[in-house]
């Protein structure tokens, strides 16, 4: 990120949301909201003065809100740029940071911004959620975690230190129980597959076994679905390192109220016995879903979903970078969650797809496209609604526009007006009447 | 299509080309029935 940071042709526009994009491709105008630090991002040097003088804590939801940070702070270690930011409505303004801060850089007075840029293209990359259900008990039994929370606990940086310590009690747990696809692959919550999860039950039992080997570690899964360069092998690896993978589902789950320990009930494949037994702590996989600033994009910039609700490709398998909209592109889990190495070939993808238009400086279009006739038209706004492209405006004089760049030549417009007001040139009403005429002529 | 497999198909069909389904009427699905078709396949 850093590198990124100090590229001379990129610009990061940290803390701030896309909240307008109108034009066509070439001629994107983007109001992007720059949202108030309170601090000044060219004053702030990240030294942390006014961190250590806050008096406030609050959940840190970098790690999960497994620990506290203050209320002024950076967002994480690595955070590019690494400039505080106040939150604003925990903060009691006893202005402790202000006197701190050696090049005055904190400003309560700081308002939200609006920008405009112009783009010639856009890349989508607004990632992917955690599901987090109240499946299993998580939310209620407190050493229920998901795989997120684990990774923070995991992390040399994390909440813990690295060291595996379970919610309740901050005890190591020994024997863990990971559950694969919660919340996925279930017609009552997500039908998909969200294709990241069984390697990552992989990975992070592997970690656990080898940091500890004496752990005693069960995953439970419909399939191990280890597709991919070298994860079968790495799943190969896993078993053989004693952690046991059982094809099964847990049943019924419930919390020993004196250890917080997890009592769990599940049918093994291919056996008649219900087994149970008892876990110091249970680790979900859960599901990804698109991400809250992925249906947030999606609405800003009209962008068509698939049934699963990630961002919809051009076409899934001759184009899955492209949108229906010339000049957006797509990267990432926004698109459908995927593995690294996928997210990282789509990025590049995205990137080289997007330089061509803008190296050749031109855009060809076709010419069969909308044409609006203002006098027939009732301004009953079908057409604006119908178009799957928002080719379609009224202008200030309350007539019918259509943009001839976005315009894609479908003919939806035509066919859903009820007066006839708007045809498509070179595929007009008389044209194909008189076709179907003479396909089908009648006697009289 | 139908040329690219090399399938044959009967003088019975029809066909109309448009850019997209998008593109068809109502009113000429009807146009089609009120001239003798007996159906009207919209392909795309």
């Amino acid at each position: 990120m850093l590198e990124t940071d100090r590229n001379p042709n990129i610009e990061i526009l940290s803390y701030s949301e896309v909240v307008n994009v109108e034009g066509y491709i070439g001629n994107f105008r983007v109001k992007v909201k720059r949202k108030a630090r309170f601090v000044d991002e060219n004053k702030c040097t990240g030294c942390g003065q006014c961190t250590s003088v806050c008096p406030i804590y609050v959940p840190n939801y970098f790690d999960e809100n497994f620990s506290v940070r203050k209320c002024i702070d950076i967002a994480f270690a690595q955070a590019v740029p690494a400039v505080s930011n106040i939150e604003r409505s925990s903060c009691v303004e006893c202005f402790a940071c202000v006197d701190s801060c050696d090049v005055e850089a904190i400003d309560f007075s700081q308002k939200d911004e609006i920008i405009e840029i112009e783009a010639g293209t856009i890349i989508v990359a607004t990632g992917w959620d955690l599901y987090q259900g109240d499946d299993y008990g998580y939310g209620t039994y407190d050493n229920v975690i998901t795989q997120i929370q684990l990774e923070r606990i995991l992390a040399p940086n994390g909440p813990t230190f690295g060291h595996l310590k379970r919610p309740s009690d901050r005890k190591r747990p020994k024997k863990i129980l990971f559950i694969n696809c919660v919340g996925s692959r279930n017609v009552d919550t997500n039908a998909y597959c969200s294709v990241v999860c069984c390697n990552l039950s992989v990975k992070n039992s592997k970690l656990i076994k080898s940091e500890y080997p004496d752990s005693e570690i069960v995953v439970c899964y419909i399939d191990m679905r280890c597709a991919g360069k070298m994860y079968e092998e790495y799943y190969r690896r896993a078993r053989d390192s004693g952690i046991l993978f059982i094809k099964g589902l847990v049943g019924k789950m419930r919390e020993d109220p004196l250890t917080n320990n997890l009592i769990v009930q599940f049918e093994p494949v291919g056996t008649d016995s219900v087994v149970e037994m008892e876990f110091d702590m249970v680790i979900l996989s859960s599901a990804s879903l698109p991400s809250q600033g992925t249906n947030n994009i999606a609405s800003v910039m009209n962008l068509e979903k698939t049934p699963d609700g990630f961002l919809k490709e051009a076409h899934a398998r001759l184009d899955p970078i492209s949108t229906k909209i010339a000049g957006i592109y797509l990267a990432g889990s926004c698109q459908g969650q995927k593995s690294i190495e996928l997210a990282v070939s789509q990025a590049k993808g995205a990137a080289s797809t997007a330089s061509i238009p803008m190296k050749h400086e031109k855009y060809t279009i076709e010419l069969i496209r909308g044409q609006p006739d203002n006098a027939r038209c009732a301004k009953c706004y079908k057409c604006v609604e119908a178009c799957p492209y928002g080719a379609i405006s009224i202008n200030e004089e309350d007539q019918i526009e259509v943009d001839i760049i976005s315009c894609r030549g479908c003919g939806i417009c035509a066919a859903t007006c009820p007066s006839k007001a708007i045809d498509l040139a070179h595929y007009k009403d008389i044209q194909y009447v008189a076709y179907i005429n003479e396909l089908l002529p009648m006697e009289n | 299509m139908a040329g690219t497999i090399r399938a044959q198909y009967p003088v019975s069909l029809r066909t109309v080309l448009v850019p997209c389904t998008g593109r068809v009427d109502p009113d000429a699905i009807m146009r089609a029935f009120g001239r003798g078709a007996d159906g009207v396949l919209i392909v795309g």
